[in-house]
């Protein structure tokens, strides 16, 4: 057991955070989140350039081979910072599913342009209802069905659109954003990331649309989503943590009854429970990104049970920093909204805090697994 | 980074779960589980100390040249870890965990010579004698004196919440010695057998029906200077050393999951279709998670040398809070058959019945019993005042 980052990985968090404290300060993000783009396509060509496009991607597949580590410790970076560009989308989600069920020339002609920052991907992928289905046809497929809020759907030039096949079993396939049969309803999210909403009619598809072939795709979809939270979670730590910081900075700034404010108890007590709920955040983030490559069940534990409490976590966290802000803290003049908006996001993507809550009292209701501890022999 | 075990912490789990498998009879298992209060009385522990202390694992946190096993923090993880899951209970180890420590850091040869291998033995019980009636969380106001008089001190006073002082044979406690100056720069380190004429020892009886706590009078106490640990007047510097042992240095987590296995299973019979008890349940799951990740960071920095930082006071906080609310669902899914009550302690020896029935009379107590964690080794108020300095720099 190790918790501790190597040298490499603690550079690669300093770089991360120094090249968004320069690129990426709150003016930044309210610029970029008010763009007709929704991102920065300049920014977007620099990640590229510092090797974080093709960070979780295989050395054989022109990656830099990071692991979720190194995944979380970026995603990290973005949430402290409000980075907004369709990393988690593009990268993780669409990457994710292109490197996990993708042929060896499927993620050559795919993975490439992503790592380049050519091309930007999205994924439609509904976990509580197979709400799109294809059917064989005599050249392919014919998917219809509707699905909302895909992330990043308005930026992306294809999608990974997630269908159930004729048999009952789950297929990824790749779908052109001019494919006819689709419309797309863009909307803005909280936090000014940019989704839509698709329709999908009759949408015919060639056979080779079915990514790596693959007719039973619901493991390594499953996979891929359970990545997406994990490293979702470190986004929302570094919220967390940003929300908490300034709150004790703000405190001690502020003088009321002529003393900094800081100074009072109540707030104290209050300012150290916030504290507690980043560490609890951060940990139980961790724990997921550690977990990425265990067997189903806890895997499912780590990832659901930490949706659960750092949802809860920011919640609590992002509440009290606006009322120890005091009325000031309900404007727009300070980040501490955008960080409220972006925790209220991660609150509901993928699946709610009550919904992971209940997957993971499933899962712990059986008493063995209860008195599992976090330590587990090596696979 | 990576959360799981070497071969070689994999072969000393196995070592450590064939041994208590052995040495961890089902009564001591059942003795642990209808046990109300924080520990079990020594009648039932002294036969798995005394195997602990032939394997040579009675004081596994010493020196090795003490006696201690020289593990990693991660093996004494992992033991703590299967203990708990064996129904090891936990019982009044004052001795190996706080002033064996102190004894070897700040004693005299001759204390060491004395006191070490009975501590190892398991002859030795120590209560700790800190608190009094008008110090608490204040602590180095007490007042309990000890006056020079030749090779003695005589000491007067009262000592109160003293853990099975009624099962122990000697106590370490503050005194002190001077009024002059700072408050904390009066007070001395002590080691007093409980037997020495002048010592009085009162029960208090919780309101969970348990007698753990007692008031110990001290009325012209003889004990020799030679009993002293450390400097005089400079007892307050060995109470913070033993602190830090108090406050982090015991591991929660397996007791808190043994508690936690079986709270799932008392939902599971009792209401198992209960969407609210189901939500509660699961958010305690997550809390514990979350804190035995931070146990194992805490641990992990420990492995390589590096300072965890004022992280580890917030242990204390928060597994105090959460082996609250362990007790608190177990009493609301039982609902009203926790009403049953019986004033006979121990339940083990007082009951002989189903072992659902046995469970219900443990279940109030427990909670009752266990709203004392919030308050003892340091308020949830003042840690919170701790950390607001230490993780806030407020």
């Amino acid at each position: 057991m190790n918790l501790q980052y190597d040298t490499e990985q603690a550079i690669l968090r300093d770089s991360a955070h120094a090249f968004l404290r320069d690129h990426y300060d709150y003016k930044a993000h309210r610029r970029i989140a008010a763009s007709d783009a929704g991102m920065s396509p300049e920014l977007w060509r620099e990640f590229a350039q510092l090797g974080w496009l093709g960070l979780p991607f295989s050395t054989e597949d022109g990656g830099v081979g990071g692991g979720p580590v190194e995944t979380a410790i970026l995603m990290e970076g973005f949430g402290r910072f409000l980075v907004i560009e369709p990393y988690l989308e593009t990268v993780l989600l669409g990457g994710g599913l292109i490197s996990a069920l993708g042929t060896a020339a499927e993620r050559k002609a795919l993975l490439e342009p992503v790592m380049e920052g050519k091309s930007l991907f999205a994924v439609a992928h509904d976990d509580r209802t197979a709400s799109i289905t294809a059917t064989s046809t005599s050249r392919g497929f014919a998917l219809s069905g509707a699905t909302k809020l895909v992330l990043a759907a308005p930026l992306a030039d294809q999608l990974l659109v997630s269908a159930e096949l004729d048999g009952g079993r789950l297929g990824v396939f790749i779908v052109p954003k001019t494919a006819s049969g689709l419309t797309l309803r863009p909307v803005r999210l909280i936090d000014g990331r940019r989704a839509a909403d698709l329709e999908l009619t009759v949408v015919e598809l060639p056979a080779n649309a079915l990514l790596g072939g693959n007719d039973n795709a619901g493991t390594a979809v499953a996979s891929v989503i359970d990545l997406a939270i994990a490293a979702l979670s470190a986004d929302a730590v570094g919220a967390i943590s940003t929300m908490v910081s300034a709150t004790v900075d703000y405190t001690k700034t502020r003088v009321q009854f002529g003393q900094p404010i800081a100074k009072f108890q109540a707030l104290q007590h209050r300012m150290v429970r916030m504290r507690v709920a980043e560490e609890e955040a951060r940990a139980f983030a961790l724990f997921a990104t550690l977990a990425l490559d265990r067997p189903p069940d806890q895997r499912a534990r780590a990832v659901s049970g930490a949706k659960a409490k750092i949802g809860r976590s920011a919640r609590f966290v992002h509440q009290t920093a606006i009322q120890l802000h005091g009325a000031i803290g309900t404007t727009d003049e300070l980040s501490l909204g955008a960080y409220a908006k972006r925790l209220l996001a991660y609150e509901a993507l993928f699946g709610p805090t009550r919904e992971h809550l209940r997957r993971y009292g499933a899962l712990m209701a059986k008493p063995d697994r209860a008195a599992e501890g976090l330590l587990t022999a090596m696979a | 980074m990576d959360i799981s075990l070497t071969a070689e912490d994999q072969a000393f789990r196995n070592e450590v779960r064939s041994f208590l498998d052995h040495n961890v009879p089902p009564a001591m298992r059942r003795a642990g589980e209808l046990t109300t209060g924080f520990i079990v009385d020594p009648e039932i522990s002294i036969a798995l100390h005394r195997a602990l202390a032939q394997q040579g694992w009675s004081v596994p946190n010493w020196p090795v040249e003490h006696g201690g096993t020289g593990w990693t923090p991660v093996q004494r993880y992992i033991y703590e870890i299967e203990c708990a899951r064996a129904g090891a209970a936990s019982y009044n180890n004052a001795g190996a965990q706080f002033v064996g420590p102190v004894i070897i850091r700040f004693g005299t040869q001759a204390q060491k010579d004395k006191y070490l291998p009975r501590i190892r033995s398991g002859e030795d019980h120590w209560a700790q004698g800190y608190s009094e009636p008008g110090s608490g969380s204040d602590l180095a106001s007490l007042k309990t004196r000890a006056e020079s008089d030749g090779d003695d001190y005589t000491v007067n006073g009262q000592k109160i919440w003293t853990t099975h002082a009624h099962k122990s044979n000697r106590i370490f406690a503050l005194v002190r010695t001077s009024s002059e100056g700072k408050r904390q720069e009066g007070i001395t380190f002590l080691l007093i057998d409980l037997d020495t004429p002048g010592i009085t020892i009162r029960p208090i009886i919780g309101n969970g029906g348990d007698h753990e706590f007692n008031e110990v009078f001290f009325d012209n106490v003889r004990v020799p200077k030679e009993n002293r640990v450390g400097e005089e007047n400079k007892g307050w510097d060995v109470a913070k050393y033993l602190l830090e042992f108090e406050r982090g240095g015991s591991v929660q987590a397996g007791r808190v999951r043994a508690q936690f296995a079986r709270l799932a299973k008392l939902i599971a019979t009792r209401c198992p279709d209960d969407p609210e008890m189901a939500i509660r349940f699961a958010e305690l799951g997550t809390d514990i998670d979350a804190m035995e990740m931070i146990d194992l960071s805490v641990l992990s920095a420990h492995q390589t040398g590096a300072n965890p930082g004022p992280i580890s006071s917030l242990l204390k906080l928060r597994w105090s809070e959460i082996r609250q609310v362990v007790s608190e669902l177990a009493v609301d899914a039982a609902g009203p058959d926790a009403l049953r009550w019986v004033d006979e302690r121990p339940l083990y020896e007082a009951l002989q019945l189903p072992p659902e029935e046995e469970e219900n009379l443990s279940l109030i107590p427990r909670y009752l019993n266990g709203r004392a964690f919030t308050i003892m080794g340091g308020t949830t108020e003042v840690q919170t005042n701790i950390l607001a300095k230490s993780l806030l720099g407020l």
